[in-house]
């Protein structure tokens, strides 16, 4: 019952547009009838299970999206850093300003689990999205796209989020058509 | 419009709350977790493959392979091109392994028994009852194995050294006789060599080597390198000698078709001719003097002139190339055949040039029966305390007259290294399951001077909780107190690799990292200073044609091994199953080939289910009747009718072992296959049969594979064969108006391809298959289903004509005639989709979901698809299918297969060959990033790659010094309806080249 009546908020979200693809923060609120599913209504299950802020990593210090998302060269997918990769740092490095949050990365590596993220972004299963077709550098050296114009200005975000674009055919289409490479039904599905 | 809402922006909405639910859903289900490495493993990139050179394990062959692992999976297996066996080509059944790794029925851990079942155990367990028990067993123990050389062999020896027994090696597909033979004729205890490529008039006396005998993948390459067409328009000759026309005889170019069991008679009547005529014969010389060339004859059923004709051409045409009989024809006098064979070889001057009886072969063992049936007389004495079997399974290829259950019953404990449950470890007391060959460690020394390893290209899948035999055996010798040298396998095998020398003056690491890269190392073989010489003949062999029990009016069955099973060890794999024989086109059940005229003698149609029965058993199978045997023939294919094995194998087809007598041929000690006769009666019962191919065999006129003759090359008249067509133009039918294009003229004028691409300036995708080699042997059939995520549809959808490869084998029955030596003439044509320049599929798909690339491809849109099947119906080849089930919802871990770079299809999609689109873009992917244009031959699509006989070509076609440009251009070069419909196909074949006229225009 919940779970058909919090579908038709989604929708209802969804057709207002503006909050579409609603911040992991501003996800919808259960409601408070917490008897039924206690469980399910305490926890966020949009929440990332570390408050990593790309706005400290990618922007304040300036890191290569690459350094930690670092097969996006060269893969179809971008990577998702191994913890070890964040303990590179965060073995000496505090963190000034949520050292609680840097303490579940040492957390999860003492443990040697993995960190659970939540996927922001996801193309449908039909689609072949080759990361390193589009960001590997040309020959003058640039990436082809910048990571930003498919996932915003990560470097300002404290809280990582789909930006207001929609992943649909159109929009990749659109991209497609401005800068007149093929687009060909086959260069994305099959 | 006011306050409307239209339809499309409704749908959008909708759309827009499905994937808010989906992707912000306040469901915990719906939310995806990207869930990192905790530390990286190196060589992984996620989305990148990793490739790993191995050893395939599935015939005792030995081909190195690729491996193509994603995110630490193993999902392909390609032949390795640097190993001169495989030569990176690889058989259906080598494909097939990783559903042998993946396979659902494997077991989770260690079983031992309890009562009339199983109960799990964990490993300290077992292995503690295995150490107590062989501690107890006072030096009693009997290990039973399969094919094991290089280093597990050796552990083997070493480990019943210590422990106090004896090893016995069986295989049901024994070379034993053919070994014997060449023991008896050179004084060598070795499987010979043959090199096809240095001769040019090949005999076989029924050794299928294109399926199951020896070393098919390599000897398909020699093969068709020899018998296509060359570039100076000359061409190798085959002539198949045999009672039954095999997949390898339908390559032949003639036929003998002689009794069976007369291999010996026919071989010393032709090696009698050439001594007449002069040639040396060695000790053998008196013995041919005097043989009797018609008695022969007669024992054979082939004139003496047609034996004396073949015999001179045989040298006059050589060099020539005379192979043994094979399995299948493993007789009472099997060792004479071979033997004969071979004198025949020494006689017509082939030895050491095609033939090679080299210096000690380390790789294939005789495995005789022999030792097998002394071992289960020991066992029946209860002279044994403790069995161990590793990589056989007696209690299924055994004929049950052997005993071997009743014998090994009488063990006091009993262990099987299986991993499932097979009839063997059924069984048993204690089943402790090997890792698969994928996983494990191991060595491999096909030939002489050639060495590789095989390495795990995978952790072991976590589903099952095996363990690589080799380190249970080391572990055991550990608790009896003998340290075998090494703490596991890997240790043992790179101290074996160590020992013998083969790093010379090289650090070891370095040449042990070198080997595991490239997957082979080759050592210097020391050749022969003399030529070899033909010892005295063994009055102790024959060469008489050997006695068949039943009774005599019967049908001689004989009982081949299966080009999809072997042996049976490939049976619960669904894509074996699935596969259509190479020969009948009938996949999921066993069959009876009878000549037709035999069938209607007995009031038999095709697929009656008949009783057959010999002097040891009786099975009912249907009948499948086939003019590719003789008319005293009944043929059975080996490796079906499982009862415990698997899903896909138990219950599927019969075991024709069932029907043989336990007997050994003398002196090689091997199981003699070809025994008895049977006698056919109706049950009165009638089956369809799960056969892919809906003409029969035949063309109907439709001249789908021409030929042309030898004598035509160079001067060929076009040849129009649609005679139906022309009927019914005459009477005012369809008439095509031909565009004239050639694969290269693309788009074809008229065309319109939108603006979603620029046809004018990219490459042509097209495709060259040359059906002079094609031999029909399958193994890109797999290839393309382990590549594309093609799914297995089951015996039952199948026989609804649901069957969903994407590329198919259809043969052609043009001549084939078992009453005389003759021509023969069997047309392959591997079909899939031809990617039509003028595609009759695009026009009828109501959603563009079938419609034509900028580059020349027929695609298919799944996410468009909604399931009309227009195209299908439309399509003229047949090469479009559907999904009418989930058929890709496979029992886990079969899914771990899944090729992660191709969708894989749900319901209600139609689907078909992509030219492996996935392949094209990841090469065109690279070669944008490294800024390099792409080379000819860069891409290779599943079915090219695993082709042995090299057959099929890709590329771009636009490209003028392409290769499948420059093949195509070729007198042989048609397109299959072409000139029936004007599809303009990107596939153009090229037509087999007979020795003979070919009939007009194919029936």
């Amino acid at each position: 019952m919940k779970r058909q009546r919090t579908a038709i908020l989604a929708g209802i979200v969804a057709t207002l547009g503006a909050l579409a693809f609603v911040q992991a923060s501003d996800a919808p609120q259960e409601s408070t009838d917490t008897a039924a599913e206690p469980v399910a209504a305490a926890i966020d299950p949009l929440a990332q299970p570390i408050a990593f802020p790309h706005d400290i990593h990618a922007g304040q210090f300036g890191m290569d999206c690459q350094y930690c998302h670092f097969s996006a060269e060269r893969s179809v997918d971008a990577g998702i850093p191994p913890v070890a990769t964040c303990m590179g740092c965060h073995l000496v490095v505090q963190g000034s300003n949520n050292p609680e949050e840097v303490a579940k990365v040492r957390d999860y590596f003492q443990r040697q689990e993995a960190i659970p993220w939540v996927r922001i972004y996801k193309v449908s299963d039909h689609v072949r999205f080759p990361h390193m077709r589009h960001v590997a550098p040309d020959a003058s050296g640039e990436p082809r796209v910048q990571c930003q114009e498919c996932h915003g200005p990560v470097q300002e975000m404290p809280v990582i989020e789909a930006v207001n674009q929609p992943l649909s055919m159109g929009w990749c289409v659109q991209c497609h058509v401005d800068r007149g490479v093929s687009r060909d039904c086959t260069v994305c599905h099959y | 419009m006011s306050g409307g809402i239209k339809r499309r922006d409704f749908l959008r909405v909708v759309g827009a709350s499905g994937a808010g639910a989906t992707m912000f859903g306040c469901s915990t289900d719906n939310v995806e977790k990207l869930i990192p490495y905790v530390v990286p493993p190196e060589e992984i990139t996620p989305g990148v493959a990793t490739w790993y050179a191995s050893v395939c394990g599935e015939c005792s062959a030995g081909c190195g392979t690729w491996v193509r692992t994603r995110e630490g999976r193993a999902v392909k297996i390609e032949g390795n091109p640097a190993h001169p066996i495989s030569g990176g080509a690889l058989c259906a059944r080598g494909h097939s392994a990783l559903q042998g790794l993946y396979n659902p029925d494997r077991l989770a851990g260690p079983m031992l028994r309890n009562g009339d079942g199983f109960e799990a155990v964990s490993w300290e367990d077992a292995e503690a009852q295995l150490a107590e028990r062989l501690g107890a067993g006072g030096g009693n123990v009997l290990l039973v194995t399969g094919n094991a050389g290089g280093a597990l062999g050796h552990l083997f020896d070493r480990f019943v050294e210590v422990a106090g027994g004896t090893r016995v090696e069986y295989e049901a597909l024994s070379e034993a006789p053919l070994r014997e033979a060449a023991r008896l004729a050179f004084g060598r205890d070795v499987v010979p060599s043959y090199d096809f490529e240095a001769a040019r008039f090949v005999v076989s006396f029924g050794a299928d080597f294109l399926e199951t005998w020896l070393s098919p993948t390599a000897y398909g390459r020699g093969f068709a390198r020899t018998s296509a067409i060359d570039p100076m328009g000359s061409k190798g000759r085959f002539v198949f000698v045999a009672p039954r026309l095999s997949l390898t005889g339908q390559n032949a170019d003639e036929w003998f078709p002689i009794q069976a069991g007369s291999e010996a008679a026919v071989a010393l009547a032709m090696a009698a001719v050439i001594a007449g005529d002069g040639a040396d014969a060695g000790p053998y010389g008196e013995l041919l003097g005097s043989f009797d060339v018609a008695a022969a004859a007669n024992a054979s059923a082939i004139s003496a002139e047609d034996i004396g004709d073949l015999a001179r051409r045989f040298v006059a045409e050589g060099p020539g190339l005379a192979l043994g009989p094979g399995v299948s024809g493993q007789h009472r006098g099997a060792t004479g055949a071979n033997l004969a064979v071979l004198v025949l070889n020494y006689v017509a001057g082939n030895v050491d040039r095609s033939v090679h009886v080299g210096q000690p072969d380390q790789a294939a063992a005789s495995h005789p029966y022999a030792s097998l049936e002394s071992a289960i007389a020991s066992m029946q004495a209860r002279d044994v305390s403790v069995a161990l079997v590793h990589g056989t399974n007696p209690a299924y290829s055994l004929p049950p007259a052997a005993g071997f259950a009743d014998a090994f019953a009488a063990v006091p404990f009993k262990v099987s290294f299986a991993s499932a449950l097979d009839e063997t470890a059924h069984l048993a007391d204690l089943v402790l399951p090997d890792t698969h060959s994928l996983e494990s460690w191991g060595d491999s020394h096909p030939r002489p001077g050639i060495h590789a390893v095989q390495q795990p290209v995978m952790r072991p899948v976590p589903l099952f909780d095996a363990r690589s035999a080799g380190d249970v055996l080391l572990a055991a010798a550990d608790a009896l107190g003998q340290n075998l040298g090494a703490q596991d396998f890997q240790g043992y095998v790179r101290a074996r690799w160590q020992e013998m020398g083969l790093a010379g003056s090289a650090n070891f690491e370095d040449f042990w990292r070198d080997a595991l890269r490239h997957g082979v190392v080759r050592s210097e073989v020391t050749a022969d200073e003399a030529p070899l010489e033909l010892l005295p003949p063994d009055p102790g062999v024959g060469f008489g044609t050997p006695a068949l029990d039943g009774d005599q009016d019967g049908l001689a069955l004989i009982v081949y091994p299966s080009s999809r099973f072997g042996d049976g060890r490939q049976a619960n794999r669904s894509w074996m199953q699935e596969l259509p024989d190479p020969v009948s086109k009938i996949t999921w059940h066993s069959w009876v080939e009878l000549h037709p005229a035999t069938a209607e003698r007995l009031g038999l149609r095709e697929g009656d289910v008949v009783r057959v029965s010999s002097p040891h058993g009786q099975l009912e199978l249907p009948v499948w009747p086939y003019a590719g045997v003789r008319e005293d023939i009944a043929a059975i294919a080996m490796g079906a009718g499982h009862t415990s094995y698997g899903r896909f194998a138990d219950g599927n087809g019969v075991n024709p072992m069932a029907l043989l007598p336990a007997e050994t041929e003398q002196p090689s000690g091997a199981l003699v296959q070809l025994a008895t006769r049977v006698t056919v009666e109706p049950t009165g019962e009638w089956r369809k049969l799960a056969s892919i191919h809906g003409s029969g065999h035949t063309q109907e006129d439709r001249n789908i594979a021409p030929a042309i003759a030898l004598a035509d090359i160079g001067h060929a008249e076009e040849e129009h064969g649609q005679h139906e067509l022309a009927e019914l133009q005459e009477v005012g039918g369809f008439v095509p108006v031909s565009t004239g294009g050639e694969p290269a003229d693309f788009p074809l004028p008229g065309a319109r391809h939108g603006e979603y691409g620029d046809p004018e300036n990219t490459p042509r995708w097209a495709m060259a298959i040359d059906l002079d080699k094609c031999t029909g042997c399958s193994a890109c059939v797999t290839a393309c289903q382990a590549e594309n995520n093609v799914p297995t549809v089951g015996e039952e959808q199948l026989l609804m004509g649901r069957d969903i490869h994407w590329m198919r084998i259809e043969n052609y029955f043009e001549t084939v005639d078992a009453s005389h030596a003759g021509p023969v003439d069997v047309r392959f044509t591997p079909m899939l989709c031809q990617h039509c320049g003028n595609a009759p599929c695009e026009s009828v798909c109501p959603v563009f979901a079938a419609y034509h690339t900028p580059e020349g491809l027929n695609a298919q849109v799944y996410n468009r698809c909604v399931g009309t099947r227009y195209c299908a119906n439309n399509c003229p080849y047949k090469v479009r299918v559907f999904n009418w089930f989930e058929y890709s919802d496979v029992p886990e871990p079969l899914n771990w297969q899944y090729n992660p770079d191709v969708t894989v299809r749900g319901e209600g999609i139609m689907e078909k060959c992509t030219f492996c689109v996935q392949r094209i873009r990841e090469v065109q992917n690279r070669s944008v990033i490294e800024g390099q244009a792409i080379a000819d031959g860069e891409i290779v699509p599943a079915c090219q790659q695993s082709c042995p006989a090299e057959a099929i070509v890709f590329g771009n076609i636009r490209d003028p010094d392409s290769r499948v440009a420059q093949v195509t251009a070729n007198e042989r070069s048609y397109r299959v309806l072409d000139e029936l419909i004007n599809t303009q196909p990107a596939v153009t074949y090229q037509r087999k080249v007979t020795f003979h006229e070919p009939a007009a225009a194919g029936h």
